[in-house]
């Protein structure tokens, strides 16, 4: 059913991406009332300084969903969620250039040295990112059985659960730590900002005045650095 | 047998009971919007259901062949032939004007109103059948035509109820012109495309950086386009300022006039326009445009220029009905009297000329009021004035 808000609705990812958010948002005129950084609050929504924004506080891969749906207008993703998914609804204007890191394909080194990826027809991967998953390894011509995890990734391939795994890699830490080594990069990842196709449409002059706000904030950002 | 297979009510994905009073209301909002059309002069027309696939997929010239993974397909035992259920009406509308319609007066102006069925839903739009309600106007080549259409849109559109659509017009061939500058492969151009309906800024000058080419003028070209999306009179003057080849210039001037005459038809209209939209326009050739609604997901409707099999020169829009629905709000029950049982024929028929919906009781009660209530009338009938139901909370 129609659902009328005048409010726009902004959909932030929880977690290590919102600090990095955070001070963007702020340079282009948007902060949150003090409860969001409360750790211990139940509310999901919060106001902000401007009457016209409200926030909500999601999971990394529900801010796609959120926003394709039309039920936040415009929010932050990663370039990893945006293109598991695929939402035609979706735009991403923006390149945030902040939480990057790079989706891999790892194995434990004992694979990586026996193995022959030539030989290939079939490979189990376990990973968060199903679709881009068997994209990757269809390009080659290999089939991929993935099997979906949401975390402890790394854990797999040591208990014998699978061989491969597909997952974000930034520093390499977490995979050194658990014996694997990254073999190839699937794609770079950065947050972008991701727009409502509808609500860019329908509520053409706020949100194309917000995103010129935040790309003005955000080369602030380069010329300060 | 497990539980799927045991319970009735379960119907195939994307397939549904519409009950009251939503029914009603989707056919009282079909028969509004055919109202609108018939009186600017579409006279409709009926394809059937189910087609020989061959005429039905149409072709990659007139957009058959996007839908063609969409159309159930049986085989007809009478003609040992293929089959196809339809996922569009467009198509059938555009062969009855090629075909028998061929010698008949143009501009044709043709309407219709029918169920599709398509193989697979979508996230945002999960209903594999649904109604479609549309024009085409058929022969002319011309900014009149592409603005009596937009107009048109927009007016069945508030005949269904939906009060202030946004229509956004594009341009498929727009960007297609710029490409045609740039030399680049096939890959590359799938690549850019996927990124222009991102509207991903950063992902389209990467691929351009690439391909060597990010300080040609049509690269700069694309890049100013991708930004210029918003009111369509403030972004036809930024198109106007970019630097383009020769037939995209004048397809900008093409949308200019465009923009120009639905806003004076329609001022108050909302009206955008996004020159890099393309997804879903594959066989559109020249101005096109999608309405969408404020707090409604996906398309209310879309429509736009293209070019029938026939070789004609036509443009025409297509309402999607569960979108519609989507937007409406729910329907009020409207008034329902309940007439006892011994009420007089001649009584009820002079009720409901007056405009009356009456319920008939067909044995006697003890409570009529109760009776009344039960049924979910508001009115019940005493003597012969109608008298309203009490609540029984109060």
């Amino acid at each position: 059913m129609a659902k009328k808000t005048d409010k726009l609705i902004l959909a932030l990812p929880k977690g290590r991406i919102l600090g990095e958010v955070l001070p963007l948002l702020k340079r282009a005129g948007i902060e949150p009332e003090p409860e969001f950084s409360d750790p211990n609050t139940r509310k999901l929504r919060f106001d902000t300084n401007d009457p016209g924004i409200e926030i909500i506080r999601v999971r990394a891969f529900d801010v796609a969903t959120f926003v394709a749906f039309g039920a936040a207008h415009f929010g932050v993703a990663g370039s990893d969620v945006i293109m598991e998914f695929d939402y035609p609804e979706l735009y991403a204007p923006l390149d945030l250039d902040i939480g990057k890191c790079r989706l891999s394909v790892a194995a434990p080194q004992s694979v990586v040295a026996v193995d022959n990826p030539a030989r290939w027809s079939h490979v189990r991967v376990a990973t968060k990112y199903p679709n881009l998953t068997h994209k990757h390894f269809a390009r080659r011509g290999v089939q991929a059985e993935c099997i979906k995890l949401n975390g402890a990734m790394e854990l797999a391939p040591t208990l014998g659960l699978c061989r491969w795994i597909v997952d974000l890699v930034s520093t390499g830490g977490t995979l050194k730590a658990n014996g694997l080594v990254e073999i190839e990069t699937i794609m770079d990842i950065s947050s972008r900002l991701v727009v409502n196709r509808a609500a860019l449409k329908t509520r053409a002059s706020t949100l194309t005045g917000w995103i010129d706000r935040i790309r003005d904030a955000l080369e602030d950002g380069r010329d300060a650095a | 047998m497990s539980d799927e297979t045991e319970n009735r009510a379960l119907l195939p994905a994307g397939l549904h009971d519409l009950l009251p009073p939503r029914a009603g209301q989707e056919s009282a909002a079909i028969t509004g919007i055919l109202e609108v059309f018939a009186a600017s002069g579409y006279e409709q027309v009926k394809p059937p259901l189910v087609e020989f696939e061959s005429t039905l997929a149409g072709n990659g010239a007139n957009g058959g062949g996007s839908l063609s993974g969409q159309m159930f397909r049986l085989m007809d035992p009478v003609s040992q032939r293929m089959m196809a259920v339809r996922a569009d009406i467009t198509l059938q509308v555009a062969r009855i004007a090629g075909t028998r319609l061929a010698a008949a007066p143009r501009p044709l102006r043709l309407s219709y109103a029918g169920q599709i069925l398509r193989v697979r839903g979508n996230q945002l739009r999960p209903e594999r059948q649904f109604a479609q309600v549309g024009v085409e106007l058929i022969g002319p080549d011309s900014v009149a035509a592409d603005v009596e259409v937009i107009v048109l849109a927009a007016e069945g559109l508030n005949a269904a109820g939906i009060v202030e659509p946004t229509i956004d017009i594009n341009s498929p061939a727009l960007v297609a012109h710029v490409l045609a500058g740039i030399d680049l492969g096939e890959e590359a151009v799938q690549e850019l495309r996927a990124s222009l309906d991102r509207k991903d800024l950063g992902a389209t000058e990467e691929v351009l950086r690439r391909e060597g080419i990010a300080f040609s003028d049509s690269a700069k070209a694309l890049c100013a386009m991708i930004e210029t999306v918003g009111p369509a009179a403030e972004v036809v003057e930024e198109l106007k300022s970019i630097d383009l080849p020769a037939d995209a210039r004048a397809e900008v001037i093409r949308l200019a006039d465009v923009v120009d005459g639905v806003r004076a038809a329609l001022p108050e209209l909302s009206l955008t326009l996004d020159p890099v939209e393309y997804r879903g326009f594959e066989y559109q050739t020249g101005v096109s445009f999608t309405v969408f609604a404020e707090g409604v997901r996906g398309e209310l409707a879309r429509g736009g220029r293209y070019i029938t099999e026939a070789g004609e020169y036509a443009t025409g829009v297509s309402l999607y009905m569960d979108s519609i629905m989507r937007a409406l709000p729910d329907a009020e029950s409207g008034s329902r009297l309940y007439l006892p049982a011994e009420t007089a024929v001649a009584v009820g028929q002079g009720l409901r000329a007056n405009g009356w919906v009456t319920v008939a009781g067909l044995q006697d009660v003890a409570d009529i009021e109760e009776e009344a209530r039960r049924l979910g009338c508001s009115h019940y009938l005493v003597g012969e004035d109608p008298v309203a139901t009490r609540d029984t909370d109060s």
